[in-house]
């Protein structure tokens, strides 16, 4: 099966603009995405996996190696991708109906075809009759799931999540997750979701992929062998709870070498 | 797992999580407002029935309202309001037109904000009003002049209020259409001119009140009518409740415009006030 995304050698460094100096945030991370896959990536803190997000949608550069979707390389971002923003960043001015029809009106698709097609994506997410709410209306939850309705209603290729239930408190993000893997097995879209909680990386994956201490690499891919549908209760069965332990051993690593090399506690 | 059973059980979660806005206080605070400015009212109006009776320099509440009513019988108010009016109408609307362009190119432009900040900043701390005779003797006394001293108040609010709008613009929101795919005049009208409006519209409340103390000093350099030449003629001849009702008609005029840019604000962005109070108040999730 030809890869969905496929990601080759990427290295990046960011340039402070007072001093000459650079860092280093990825060092070749290459990384594939299979169709239809529900792929997360966990890593230490501060390794740089918003910014990966990012270099993916195109929304900021990188300097070597290539990113392919479906085959063609990504420069700019674009409706091929959907992105869900760690903080919901819904545009305060728009009602839901507005907010989700953004990305169909950027395209400049008729809006009454764009209208149906963002009601249809907010009943989806279970928001049916809050269209006119604006989002200070809603909770941490639905404003998340509007999120993910703007992104879903582009059709894209690919779904982009950087941590978005990372707000939630811990019972909703519970229910967001188990609702995203019932709204995923409908289409089954191929999805990339970064997340710092391994526990959720496992959950909702068919692969994890873990990422070194900056300079990032991908450390290992594991491959997830809970069946599906999941089920909250898997969270405490022996296989999940392995795969766990394997995971945080690896983060673990590389948060104390982080704190050898740099000599302090970062975080 | 069926498509309705989803939305049914995501519609339930989504409600449970929903808390409708609450907004007590509002009424009370009103209230005790009305109730404050009343009893000030009354507590002036018996002091003068009781110490004063008959002043040069000082009038009451029902001599005011008794001068106001009579003056506007005999027709004299109006000439007054209206100068007023055209000079304050014509140098607010150009500060509006011309601060609103120049704070928002200071603000995306570098170069030009280099060029412009120091001329800026130095005209803002100018007392500006220091400027009026000057003003008088270049333009003369007419509705130009006038006009230009209100300009002169009123429009460095709107540059200032208009550039730290467009510069607060929140970045996440901007990548949020440039993630979609939105162009840079996508950008331009579905991000920053609603994200920057509330503060633009907070400059020109703030300017309001600046460009009517430049319709009152402007007036007092020579005119032959107005609301601030009246407040300075009756002053002259001893009859304060003359003065006082003009003072008065230049707040209702300020309040009158400042309650319906406020109205404008809360109409274009209903969103704003309500922002404000969760950060104040700290009570977000």
């Amino acid at each position: 099966m030809t890869p969905r995304l496929q990601v080759r050698g990427l290295r990046k460094w960011f340039y402070s603009q007072r001093s000459e100096r650079r860092l280093q945030v990825f060092d070749e991370i290459t990384l594939e995405v299979l169709p239809s896959e529900f792929l997360t990536i966990v890593g230490p803190s501060g390794c740089g996996k918003t910014t990966l997000l990012r270099v993916l949608d195109g929304l900021i550069p990188y300097e070597e190696g290539e990113i392919l979707l479906d085959g063609h390389s990504v420069v700019k971002p674009g409706a091929d991708k959907g992105f869900v923003f760690q903080d919901s960043s819904l545009l305060p001015w728009r009602t839901v109906m507005d907010n989700v029809i953004l990305g169909l009106e950027l395209q400049r698709i008729p809006r009454r075809d764009a209208r149906q097609r963002a009601l249809q994506h907010i009943e989806l997410v279970g928001l049916k009759g809050f269209e006119d709410h604006y989002p200070y209306e809603l909770s941490g939850g639905m404003q998340q799931r509007v999120n993910l309705a703007r992104a879903l209603v582009v059709d894209p290729a690919i779904l982009l999540m950087d941590e978005p239930f990372a707000s939630l408190d811990a019972q909703t993000r519970e229910i967001m997750q188990a609702e995203l893997l019932k709204l995923w097995a409908q289409d089954r879209k191929t999805v990339l979701f970064v997340t710092h909680q391994i526990e959720e990386a496992i959950f909702l994956a068919d692969r994890v992929a873990v990422l070194t201490a900056r300079p990032s690499r991908v450390r290992e891919v594991v491959e997830i062998k809970l069946p599906r549908p999941r089920r909250l209760e898997m969270k405490r069965t022996p296989e999940f709870l392995d795969h766990a332990d394997h995971i945080w051993r690896m983060i673990q690593e590389e948060v104390y070498r982080t704190m050898a090399r740099t000599g302090h506690d970062r975080d | 797992m069926t498509a309705t059973e989803v939305t049914a059980a995501g519609k339930r979660a989504a409600r449970e999580e929903f808390a409708p806005e609450a907004r007590p206080g509002r009424v009370r605070s009103q209230v005790l407002g009305a109730l404050s400015l009343a009893a000030g009212l009354v507590a002036w109006q018996l002091a003068y029935d009781l110490f004063i009776q008959r002043s040069l320099f000082i009038s009451s509440p029902t001599k005011i309202v008794a001068t106001f009513w009579r003056l506007l019988k005999e027709g004299e108010l109006y000439p007054h309001i209206w100068a007023s009016g055209a000079e304050f109408a014509y140098g607010y609307v150009l500060s509006v037109v011309v601060g609103i362009p120049l704070g928002f190119f200071m603000a995306t432009n570098r170069k030009i904000n280099h060029y412009l900040d120091p001329w800026v900043a130095a005209l803002y701390a100018t007392p500006r009003i220091a400027l009026a005779p000057l003003v008088v003797i270049w333009f003369g006394i007419g509705l130009f002049s006038k006009s230009l001293i209100v300009f002169l108040g009123a429009v460095f609010y709107i540059i200032l209020n208009t550039y730290t709008g467009i510069r607060g613009v929140r970045e996440n929101l901007i990548e949020v259409v440039k993630a979609f795919g939105g162009s840079r005049i996508q950008v331009f009208f579905k991000v920053m001119v609603p994200d920057a409006i509330p503060a633009i519209i907070t400059g020109m409340r703030l300017a309001v009140g600046r460009g009517i103390i430049g319709v009152v000093v402007a007036e007092w350099f020579g005119a032959t009518a107005g609301l601030g030449y009246m407040v300075y003629y009756y002053s002259q001849v001893f009859q304060p409740s003359e003065v006082l009702v003009g003072i008065g008609l230049l707040t209702a005029i300020g309040y009158v415009s400042f309650y319906l840019l406020e109205r404008l604000q809360q109409w274009i962005s209903p969103w704003y006030q309500i922002q404000i109070e969760r950060e104040l108040g700290g009570t977000h999730e």
